[in-house]
């Protein structure tokens, strides 16, 4: 039951025409097809509605496995080598949260953990489980709530911010000792971009479009408007 | 196509009874209670979004104090020990020379959060009635909250970094101080304060105030 529409590139579950309203100011509107590359803006404040972006499910599904095969690679190899009388200590993600755990306080240890190993991966993960399958028209078990879960973990995935917080510490550390940069300061770097283009890669409106036909696959049109259960009053 | 002309013609889908979904964007009749696509709740507006606002907001103001007061870290070293609260680590910086990092820190920890607090006291106002500003400047205003709030958290990473690396060293220890937690509840709080607010009952106060003024003009 997908329609595939003249000027839009992505599949809907109906052909009439389907109203948006702006998350910003609420206004109603109908949604016009786009090409790809091409963004809808709200007729009364101007924001931007959705975007119809080029290859989305390709450069989801690409970045998000680049940014797990990073997110592997940051956490085997060390970022940052200090040498200093004589001792060596290496930092990785793991351990930075692990000093917050045992020398600060258990709650900010775990705050950390969160931020930079826990959401990124939730994010990626989720991102890849979804689109992946997607690009077969297939969704897999449990996608609905896999999409809910990363979709709200993405403001907590603050590893750009770590990042920065390295390129401090480094200028820091060198009234400490010699530093040395590792293998898994680069696969950070790469973990930081792959994240961004993966979640610029697809517009989320778009995702769940495709969700949404995915999950209907194999039911009757009949079924499609009343998926959910009615009481009966 | 003036401006007065398409405010009023477009209709606010609230006032449809129709509610798009925050997770997924479907529009839906609200008396549906759940969204038909992805079963999340629905609502025209957010539950007591200026209430819950207001009190993320407040917690974040309570703790801030602290955050700021207290030492950041402890450096035990052959240099003598020294206790740095933010603000001394960014003299401290400056002294030494290293202007970049001494504004990246300023701006991330101390700037970003006040700034923060204060736009957001801002849109509480704006969308309770007290103040009227533009809407298109209080968007921008909102979307500057959402995107910079995170980056405070850079100075909790700092510190984590520093003490994975230099804990067990000959030459100096370093570790955590109590503003630390004070420091991630600021982050936290007010990112659960971007959150909770509702940037539509901005255009509702907006619409109300335009239809206000023209009843006044023509009784």
């Amino acid at each position: 039951m997908k329609h595939h529409l003249p000027g839009l590139s992505w599949p809907r579950l109906s052909s009439a025409p389907i109203q948006v309203s702006c998350h910003f100011c609420d206004a109603l509107q109908e949604a016009p097809r786009l090409l790809e590359g091409n963004a809808a803006y709200c007729c009364r404040c101007g924001e931007m509605l959705y975007q119809n972006r080029p290859r989305s499910l390709a450069r989801a599904t690409g970045f998000s496995s680049a940014a797990l095969i990073f997110m592997v690679l940051a956490h085997s190899f060390p970022s940052i080598t200090i040498d200093s009388g004589g001792m060596r200590r290496e930092l990785t993600l793991l351990e930075a949260a692990d000093a917050l755990f045992h020398e600060a306080n258990p709650m900010i240890g775990v705050l950390a953990i969160v931020f930079t190993i826990i959401a990124p991966l939730t994010l990626m993960g989720g991102l890849l489980y979804v689109a992946g399958p997607l690009r077969f028209g297939i969704a897999l078990p449990g996608a609905l709530n896999v999409t809910r879960i990363f979709q709200l973990s993405e403001p907590w995935s603050m590893l750009e911010v770590f990042l920065v917080g390295i390129l401090v510490a480094l200028l820091k550390l060198h009234a400490v000792g010699e530093v040395h940069l590792g293998t898994g300061l680069w696969a950070l770097i790469g973990l930081v971009f792959c994240t961004a283009a993966a979640m610029s890669g697809i517009d989320k409106l778009e995702l769940w479009d495709r969700l949404e036909i995915a999950m209907h696959k194999g039911e009757k049109p009949a079924h499609l408007h009343s998926a959910e259960e009615h009481p009966q009053p | 196509m003036s401006e007065t002309g398409t405010t009023t013609a477009v209709r606010s889908a609230a006032e449809e009874g129709l509610a798009s979904c925050h997770l997924c964007g479907k529009v839906s009749p609200v008396v549906e209670e759940h969204c038909p696509r992805c079963h999340s709740k629905l609502h025209l507006r957010k539950p007591q979004s200026l209430q819950r606002t207001w009190s993320f907001l407040i917690a974040a103001m309570l703790f801030y104090f602290p955050a700021n007061l207290l030492p950041m870290m402890d450096i035990k070293g052959l240099g003598g020990n020294s206790s740095d609260t933010i603000m001394s680590g960014v003299i401290n910086f400056w002294k030494k020379g290293d202007f970049l990092v001494a504004a990246i820190i300023f701006s991330a920890s101390i700037m970003i959060p006040i700034l923060k607090m204060i736009a957001l006291i801002w849109l509480c106002l704006a969308a309770g009635g007290v103040i009227s500003a533009a809407p298109k400047s209080l968007a921008r205003l909102y979307h500057l909250t959402e995107l910079v709030g995170r980056w405070s958290m850079v100075d909790v990473f700092v510190v984590a970094i520093l003490v994975a690396l230099v804990q067990l060293g000959v030459i100096s220890t370093v570790t955590p101080g109590p503003a630390i937690l004070s420091f991630a509840s600021v982050v936290v709080l007010t990112m659960f304060a971007a959150m909770s607010f509702d940037p539509r009952l901005l255009w509702d106060r907006h619409v109300q105030d335009q239809e206000a003024a023209d009843s006044g003009t023509t009784p």
